[in-house]
């Protein structure tokens, strides 16, 4: 690897991590999102610095180094994806419960409208709920 | 349908013995079919309550089920059948019913039945129960493909719980406070029906069928072609098959 090549590389990776880091500081971006973003952009700093970690790689593999960079760049895509999938699964169940919660507490609050308009001020124990389930 | 209004209510009633039982019925646009199907369930099921989830329907499936007398749950948004079908089961835990049935918001489900569905889990034989089509004496088939689709989701099913189902996609069952709790905090998305059995099987409930008719579908075929019979087939047998390798659910400490 040459001078130039190093160069471009190490500014595209404190690029990235400056980024990522400004987003995160700007409060828009979560840091449990941002962590696979900070290992790519450490991930192309440590290359840039240490290149035979990839060559010497390369030859194990017997792969070309062009091939073996396109793998790895690959591998990471593949895996910010895959969390984007999790995420959404997570986010896609909240939003379920959230909406259950959602129906059940309306017809809680129109059972209570009715009872108050029925009758007025009743002190009466309020039934316990039970607790909420974790989903 | 006409014939049956005519007949008379049961002539001794049902008795729970002091335990209570809800109706879930999910509807997703059903304002046509609703009503009927709630008449149905007060007339010939009078010992259970009724709760219609209404799906987010763009028609007035929550009005015209409120009128006809059923208690409704409108869900701001369309949450498709497995979370409408699991509201229902919230709303059986959080107001402590002792048991649960699914009964299909479009008439295809016979509320004359629903006693039978209801026996053998007060009696304390099953966890869940589940009516068949194709169970004798009863036993109809389906049309050709559909049938085929059944018993190629029944062999799955048995494949990974080793239970023999007839009926795996049947949406009229009922189970008991084991059943309404495990669901009320897990209960499958996509393909509901049979993925809840292997659920169900991994909890170690145990699951009895009863046989039952159904009524053909009103109007039109239905809307499932061939093509796409078999992609719909494809799928529902993958989610079978990884509900099995899910690990079991950790139900949370019962409430004192």
């Amino acid at each position: 690897m040459n001078w130039p090549q190093r160069i471009v590389l190490l500014c595209l990776a404190l690029g990235m991590l400056g980024l990522t880091l400004e987003l995160i500081r700007r409060r828009r971006l979560r840091e449990e999102y941002a962590v696979l973003w900070i290992c790519t952009g450490l991930m192309i700093l440590v290359f840039v610095v240490m290149p035979n970690i990839l060559f010497t790689a390369s030859g194990w593999l017997q792969l070309d180094r062009s091939v073996l960079m396109t793998f790895v760049c690959f591998l990471f895509l593949a895996a910010i994806v895959l969390h984007y999938s999790v995420v959404i699964s997570k986010h896609s169940e909240r939003e379920k419960h959230l909406t259950q919660e959602l129906a059940l507490l309306r017809d809680e609050l129109e059972k209570l409208r009715a009872e108050t308009r029925e009758a007025p001020p009743m002190p009466a124990e309020p039934k316990p709920r039970p607790p909420a389930l974790r989903t | 349908m006409d014939a049956e209004q005519t007949t008379r209510p049961e002539k001794t009633p049902f008795s729970l013995s002091g335990r209570r039982a809800l109706v879930i019925v999910p509807a997703y646009n059903e304002a046509e079919a609703i009503g009927r199907t709630i008449r149905d369930l007060r007339r010939h099921a009078p010992w259970a309550d009724v709760l219609v989830v209404n799906d987010g329907s763009a028609d007035d499936t929550g009005g015209v089920a409120r009128a006809a007398g059923a208690k409704v749950l409108d869900l701001p948004v369309n949450l498709g059948i497995g979370g409408a079908v699991q509201t229902g089961y919230r709303y059986a835990y959080e107001n402590d019913y002792d048991i649960a049935f699914q009964f299909d918001g479009d008439g295809q489900h016979r509320a004359r039945q629903l006693h039978e569905l209801a026996r053998p889990i007060l009696a304390g034989e099953t966890d869940m129960i589940v009516g068949s089509r194709f169970l004798r004496p009863r036993g109809m088939t389906a049309q050709g493909s559909r049938w085929a689709g059944i018993k190629i989701l029944a062999v799955a099913v048995r494949l990974v719980t080793g239970m023999k189902i007839t009926d795996p996609t049947s949406g009229f069952r009922g189970g008991g406070r084991k059943v309404i709790r495990l669901f009320a905090q897990t209960y499958p998305q996509d393909y509901p029906e049979p993925e809840s059995l292997v659920l169900v099987h991994k909890q170690g409930f145990c699951v009895q069928e009863v046989p039952a008719t159904m009524r053909r579908r009103r109007g039109g075929v239905s809307s499932i072609s061939m093509l796409h019979g078999v992609q719909y087939m494809a799928k529902v047998v993958l989610a079978v098959l990884m509900e099995a390798l899910k690990a079991p659910v950790r139900l949370e400490e019962e409430p004192v």
